[in-house]
């Protein structure tokens, strides 16, 4: 054990997907790039259903574990580089432990190796590992990236969406999406500078000039006008200004009725930081808990301290949903209370706006049970 | 016999079958003995059939969670601490199953289980992850593992006990109440779901089922290995399709020793419910199918028998029709089937 890392203990039902399945999420938002895990087909299942993308496998058995594992290795490579399309390889437990060398059985090719067993740590450990192993380099185009974009993000789609809208406006061109784009522009180099839809997931490639988040906007505008002076920075502003004064009005309207919500908030640290300062904006809610994935994963313990707390509202993933009487708001994957499949965001300005909505219908359907 | 590899690289890891068993018995706790990332697959993945089928009721699973120091130095402690933990709720039964990790850092996973106070009520399941094989052979380990909890009985007339059925497949319940549906006919009860939803203390009644059912080919080993264990006959799979709920019928009213003529009248009274069923897809009678892939064993035949009864052809160029992942079951599945091609005909 490494000097200051802290032991965890057993836990039950954990709610955080292993590191591979996070390098895999990273990886796989770059199209053209072939994302091979090196695995069994135990393994393979998991990311593959929750990130509905495709992904390869080498689908190790128990023979090749005795014999070692290059060769099949080499073999699923081999054949997806024939295509002509570029390789990375994410290792499993496996492999890992028996000690083969993996990373040198590609030299001399440009397949990336990312090293990422399940128990090398949660999902934010295997994305921060396939980060390094793509070395991203900067150039100095004038433009930024879209960073913080991750598949196991809920609305990761619709922040790209309300990112790439927002820089439009402002006339500040887009170089890179880390990790929504094409592995072409990847190798081409990212921007110098980068703006987050979720510093939950970023990739650290470049200056971060802020994020997106609704209470973070105005601060980002500040620092991107230092970079790009020329932009506009009005005409969002005045979105901006707009939008706080509609989330006022609802809010109030709500308040008028009704008193403020008492919170409980599961999720990525961003988004519980996001949340939380949302509802203490518009409603002057408390937050009776706030429980950060990169602190807290034994579900048990998660709906003992939800149950405690006794909130008006969940938001959180449906795994918290049902930990107390109370009204829903699905922030954080998985939600398996709606049928999802349109790109909503809760990034930027619309998906501030779209946050406070979801939070206001929410917490009046259950007033109205 | 060439094994068929890719079947077999394909075939998931022991520990998702493993567990896709032990984690139905409700007053039970399953500890898993692997790296927090397995348990979160397999919590994750009855999270959303739990969500499917409406229920909130999430099975416990502790997980050791093994991380790197328990890689390089071993996890034998981190699982008796999760043992601990899992005594800490007094939990009926205590399943252990393990992930491919702990057998290759060499822990003595049964030997903790046997030191542990709980030890009497600790089912050690070795599932290995997948150098214990595929999912499949998970669920026939747990499963006859579990059935050593049982012991032969005298047994009672006109009931059974189900065998493996797919816990995580979405029409599970579905699919039971067909089963009863036709055993309705003879008379007979299900008197253990081995093991879905059930409580440890039930596990015993599989000692007084008359006969047993095996859900299909995937638990046939559990099933026949139960089936010897207790001496009593067995029917080898849920029905599929018309003429095997027909077939169905005869194997339970056999395996169970119901008169010849009573087994007659249930046929009978089978083949005119069918008739009835049928009678809503009289509109897609004339009308050419293409069958395309067979997505699995025995679709196809399913599909062409419900065919040749409406009067439905089949050719390559014909009406592109959506088969059932897995066998229909009963007569029940055939109507499904059908009402997905009556709206490909509609629309």
């Amino acid at each position: 054990m490494a000097e200051g890392e802290e032991k965890m203990s057993c836990l039950e039902n954990p709610v955080m997907p292993c590191a591979m399945t996070g390098a895999c999420a990273v990886l796989s938002g770059f199209a053209g790039l072939s994302v091979v895990i090196h695995g069994s087909s135990g393994c393979y299942y998991y990311p593959r259903s929750i990130l509905r993308t495709h992904l390869y496998s080498t689908y190790l058995l128990e023979s090749e574990i005795v014999f070692g594992t290059v060769d099949r290795l080499q073999e699923v490579v081999s054949s997806l580089e024939a295509e002509g399309k570029p390789v990375a390889v994410v290792n499993t437990c496996i492999p890992a432990l028996t000690g083969e060398d993996l990373a040198n059985a590609f030299s001399g090719t440009d397949a990336v190796f990312v090293d990422s067993p399940g128990f090398s740590g949660n999902a934010e450990a295997g994305v921060k590992a396939a980060y390094d192993a793509l070395n991203i380099q900067c150039t100095d185009v004038s433009a930024v990236n879209i960073d913080g974009i991750c598949g196991l993000d809920l609305f990761a789609r619709g922040n790209l969406h309300e990112a790439q809208r927002m820089l439009a406006v402002l006339g500040i061109p887009v170089r890179l999406s880390l990790a929504a784009d094409s592995y072409a522009k990847l190798k081409e180099g990212a921007a110098p500078y980068s703006v987050s839809a979720n510093p939950a997931w970023d990739s650290g490639v470049g200056e971060n000039l802020g994020s997106f988040l609704f209470p973070d906007i105005k601060e980002t505008l500040s620092a991107l006008e230092t970079r790009f002076p020329d932009a506009d920075y009005a005409a969002l502003e005045a979105e901006w200004k707009k939008a706080d004064e509609t989330m006022f009005y609802y809010a109030d309207k709500y308040l008028h009725k009704y008193t403020p919500p008492v919170a409980a908030v599961a999720g990525m640290k961003s988004y519980c930081r996001f949340a939380e300062q949302m509802l203490t904006r518009y409603f002057g809610s408390d937050i009776a808990v706030s429980l950060p994935r990169e602190e807290i994963t034994d579900y048990t313990e998660i709906s003992e301290k939800i149950s405690a707390a006794e909130p008006d509202i969940i938001i959180g993933s449906t795994f918290e949903a049902s930990a107390a009487d109370a009204a829903f708001f699905g922030l954080t994957h998985p939600d398996r209370s709606r049928i999802s499949m349109s790109a909503r965001a809760v990034s930027g300005i619309e998906g501030g706006v779209m946050f406070l909505e979801g939070v206001l219908n929410a917490l009046m359907d259950f007033q109205k049970r | 016999m060439q094994e068929n590899i890719s079947e077999k690289r394909l075939g998931g890891c022991a520990l998702g079958g493993t567990l896709a068993v032990t984690a139905f018995i409700r007053d039970g706790i399953t500890v898993i003995h692997a790296p927090q990332g397995c348990a979160h697959q397999m919590f994750s993945g009855f999270h959303a059939m739990m969500a499917d089928a409406g229920l909130s009721r999430i099975p416990k699973v502790i997980v050791s969670n093994i991380q790197n120091r328990e890689a390089i130095f071993g996890g034998e402690e981190a699982l008796a601490e999760a043992l601990d933990r899992a005594e800490e709720d007094s939990p009926a039964l205590i399943s252990v199953v393990t992930s491919c990790v702990p057998e290759t850092i060499g822990d003595d996973t049964e030997g903790v289980c046997a030191a542990h106070p709980a030890s009497e009520r600790i089912v050690y399941i070795p599932a290995s992850g997948f150098l214990g094989g595929s999912s499949q052979a998970g669920e026939n380990t747990a499963l006859i593992r579990l059935a050593a909890l049982a012991e032969p009985k005298e047994p009672i007339p006109r009931t059974a006990a189900l065998i493996g059925e797919k816990n995580l497949e979405s029409e599970v319940e579905e699919n039971y109440a067909e089963v009863c549906r036709l055993l309705n006919r003879l008379g007979i009860k299900v008197i253990l779901r081995f093991c879905r939803n059930i409580e440890a203390a039930e596990i015993v009644r599989l000692g007084e089922a008359a006969f047993f059912i095996i859900r299909d080919e995937r638990v046939e080993e559990a099933g026949i290995t139960i089936a010897n264990r207790f001496g009593r006959p067995y029917v080898s799979a849920f029905p599929s399709g018309l003429s095997g709920s027909i077939s169905f019928l005869q194997e339970a009213g056999k395996a169970c020793g119901i008169p010849e003529e009573e087994i007659a009248e249930a046929v009978f009274a089978e083949e005119e419910y069918q008739r009835e069923q049928l009678a809503p897809f009289a509109e897609l009678a004339g009308t050419s199918v293409a069958l395309g892939f067979e997505p699995f064993a025995g679709c196809h035949a399913v599909a062409r028998e419900a065919m040749e009864r409406i009067g439905i052809s089949e050719s390559a160029d014909g009406m592109p029709v959506k088969l059932p992942f897995y066998l229909p079951v009963g007569a029940a599945g055939v109507l499904k089937m059908l009402y997905l091609w009556r709206r490909e005909k509609r629309r």
